[in-house]
């Protein structure tokens, strides 16, 4: 059986041009990342002497459009990718198979776009509005924009013009490797002998969106004081590098007095359980999102990976990480011994076991959409392609 | 006795008669003690000064009331504006409205050429003037500390509305000493100035307490907030240059080959250079003046200050008052918006700022990105 291929395209509003993606996810592999491969269909009688160019777009947003102030913008366009479309230039260029079957199925009008994300671009984020906030939510988006103009600097006119919102991601490895972050701390007192130990080491070091993770805390009262509580957090660190920003926020967390008061001379061991969702954090400001397309697969951040040797610094953009944050009340005069351990989340690469099955559980939990999509399949559509209008889907889209 | 005075003031030019007349000589016995002896060395101004002066005022109150008028009324019926850095808009409106409410007054004592209602009418005009010169003035400063706090850290640094509301709070604390302690002539004492038709605190008076209560409203209400006002948009612009080089930066290490790219981060700085040099210049404009005269009535040669000379500086702090909703509220392109909607008729359009900025941004990006 052939599995059908999902392409989403977009019409310019005078429905003159249109644009096709393979897909709106494009993957960071570390070494390379995805090109961005589409094709562009014309209107053969509308284009005669007129020229085609794309551009590969990128916008931070770094404050509120309402907050704007003194003439100044909260947001910065950077374009990262130029091609002329049309005429075609590159005759030979190479062809993704994507492209290749597109264009023999869309006919002669059908002409290849090709960007490549350039070294040193952020991955998507987007950090979620508050209910207030109006505008556009902040963080780093991409965008193909395909327009007719005289020259490839030219102004894009809103009726000859599209933009489809795409992203950039980074996946797990294929393998998620055997190393248990793990974090050792005590903590002494004044006026007091002895010290409290806290040791919390996690079941893996990458888990990916919606799994479970596992803290095992070991807790040795050496002292004289009592625990009298212990809390667990999953910690979000999102650092905003555009702006020199850095913000830590609770994506999941828990409490507990079982086991408590953790006496002097007493020691405790207890896993911890916690998901960090992005749906138990809906409505919370500032909690980094991968960028969203759609409001119904939405995820939390994934954590950046950095290229080997390059600091997060460098590379500009958000960056995201986690850990796991544990806290214990020694009382009111004790105050708390905290730790941070920490972990990635990301999504699993590809093609890997792990992948099919996250896959397979997301689509039991989206029937329901999963039906409202197959209803707009292509009927006439007698291969094995099928088109997906991208206007649909897209929430924040630049018009 | 009090027709006669009025009926002299109605037909001046014709009982002026011979001699010229010294300033204060309309003044009712009751008066008189409000007079300080300076002015009374002068000739008293004609009528047709104390006309072009109240033609001066009524046009500026005309434009003080609907321009701030309209802020607060915009400010405050329009969901998206209420935002806490627009309190401070509102604020300032409203201490140029307090400014404003003296303007009338003024036309009434220009006609009978002095000050009119005796103490009490001098006492009310002048802590009017006064509370609304400071506190107008701390609010410019707590504006310039807003933006900076807004642009140097627009995710997480943003006042909040309770914070915005302490600083409103601060501002009127900080316009109330010297506006109580002359009221009740604890320390310094309000008199008429100039054409004897309007009242300030007294700079005038040969004595100490009067030359430290000059030095003291001098730094309080002009030198610590012109200090605060240059302290924020100097660092201000330095985060923007900052800023900016770091998007340079990056969009070199992007590979964006957009060579008009230098041309427009140049543009965002000479933007916000121009506005804030625009702020602290109307700041200086309006206030300056005002402190030269005090300080030379105080410390300096008085002969200098002839009456026409001390009118000029209220004048100017009462058009800077006129021109603070321009500056501050119609650079807001929201208040903007929101004014097109609801007064169509002055043919505001937002849009075509839109498409200014947007074509600056264009250099950059190429792109216009369609806002709204």
């Amino acid at each position: 059986m052939v599995v059908a291929v999902k392409v989403f395209k977009k019409t310019t509003p005078n429905g003159k041009l249109t644009v096709y993606l393979g897909k709106r996810d494009f993957i960071d592999h570390g070494e390379f990342c995805d090109p961005i491969d589409g094709v562009v269909v014309l209107d053969e009688e509308y284009m005669r002497g007129r020229k085609v160019f794309g551009q590969l777009v990128t916008i931070y947003r770094y404050g509120r459009e309402e907050d704007e102030v003194m003439g100044l913008k909260f947001s910065k366009e950077l374009i990262i990718g130029k091609e002329q479309v049309f005429p075609m230039v590159n005759a030979k260029m190479e062809m993704t198979p994507m492209q290749e079957r597109l264009i023999k199925k869309l006919g002669t009008n059908a002409f290849p776009l090709t960007f490549q994300f350039p070294q040193s671009s952020p991955t998507s984020v987007t950090l979620q509005p508050g209910e207030e906030d109006q505008g556009k939510p902040l963080g780093v988006e991409y965008y193909v924009r395909v327009f007719v103009g005289d020259n490839e600097d030219d102004k894009a006119h809103k009726r000859s013009s599209v933009s489809l919102t795409i992203k950039k991601l980074q996946f797990a490895p294929p393998t998620r490797g055997r190393r248990l972050p793990s974090s050792l701390v005590s903590k002494g007192f004044t006026f007091s002998q002895g010290k409290i130990n806290l040791e919390v080491t996690l079941d893996r070091e990458i888990y990916y969106h919606g799994e479970k993770i596992t803290a095992n805390l070991v807790v040795t009262n050496n002292s004289r004081k009592t625990v009298k509580s212990i809390k667990v957090f999953v910690v979000q660190h999102c650092e905003v590098t555009m702006v020199n920003a850095q913000f830590s926020k609770h994506v999941a967390s828990m409490e507990t007095r079982e086991g408590c008061p953790i006496t002097p001379g007493a020691s405790f061991t207890k896993s911890f359980f916690l998901v960090p969702l992005a749906s138990s954090n809906k409505d919370r400001r500032g909690i980094a999102l991968d960028g969203h397309l759609r409001d119904d697969d939405v995820n939390l951040a994934s954590s950046t990976l950095g290229a080997e040797g390059k600091t997060s610094s460098e590379s500009m953009g958000i960056v995201i990480s986690y850990s796991v944050r544990v806290k214990l009340n020694c009382g009111t005069l004790g105050g708390e011994l905290q730790t941070d351990v920490p972990f990635k989340l990301l999504n699993p690469a590809p093609g890997t076991v792990e992948r099919e099955r996250v896959n397979a559980m997301k689509k039991m939990k989206s029937i329901e959409k999963h039906r409202y999509e197959n209803s707009h399949y292509d009927d006439e559509d007698d291969s094995n392609i099928v088109f997906e209008d991208f206007a649909r889907m897209r929430m924040n889209e630049p018009e | 006795m009090f027709m006669d005075g009025n009926n002299t003031a109605v037909l001046p030019l014709a009982l002026q008669g011979n001699g010229p007349r010294l300033l204060g000589w309309n003044l009712p016995t009751e008066d008189i003690h409000l007079l300080i002896p300076h002015w009374q060395a002068f000739e008293a101004p004609p009528f047709y000064y104390h006309l072009l002066l109240a033609l001066v005022y009524f046009v500026l109150m005309v434009i003080s009331t609907v321009g701030n008028g309209i802020v607060i009324w915009i400010f405050s019926t329009t969901k998206s504006l209420r935002s806490p850095s627009n309190l401070f808009i509102v604020n300032l409106a409203i201490f140029d409205l307090c400014m404003m409410l003296e303007m009338p007054m003024l036309l009434y004592n220009s006609y009978y050429q002095r000050i009119m209602g005796g103490d009490l009418a001098c006492t009310i005009y002048a802590i009017l003037g006064s509370f609304s010169g400071i506190g107008g003035s701390a609010t410019n400063a707590a504006i310039a500390f807003d933006r900076y706090k807004t642009i140097s850290s627009p995710i997480d640094g943003k006042l909040s509305r309770g914070q915005a509301i302490m600083l409103i709070t601060f501002t009127w604390f900080w316009s109330l000493p010297f506006t109580i302690l002359p009221t009740l002539q604890i320390w310094g004492r309000y008199v008429p100035e100039g054409f004897l038709t309007t009242c300030s605190f007294d700079f005038l008076s040969n004595n100490d307490e009067t030359r430290v209560f000059v030095a003291c409203i001098f730094t309080w209400a002009y030198c610590i907030p012109m200090f605060l006002i240059a302290i924020f948009y100097l660092n201000l612009f330095k985060h923007v240059r900052a800023h900016e080089k770091m998007l340079k930066a990056q969009a070199k290490r992007m590979n964006v080959q957009s060579l008009s790219a230098n041309r427009d981060a140049k543009s965002v700085e000479i933007r916000i250079a121009k506005a804030a040099f625009t702020i602290f210049f109307m700041f200086v404009c309006a206030w300056t003046p005002y402190a030269i005269v005090a300080l030379i009535g105080a410390f300096g040669n008085r002969q200098l200050l002839t009456p026409l000379v001390t009118m000029i500086p209220a004048v100017c702090c009462k058009i800077v008052s006129c021109i603070d909703p321009w500056v501050y509220a119609i650079s807001h392109p929201r208040y903007r918006a929101a004014l097109e909607k609801r007064l169509p008729w002055l043919g505001i359009r937002e849009d075509l700022r839109e498409e200014d900025t947007k074509s600056a941004m264009t250099a950059v990006t190429a792109a216009p990105t369609e806002e709204t």
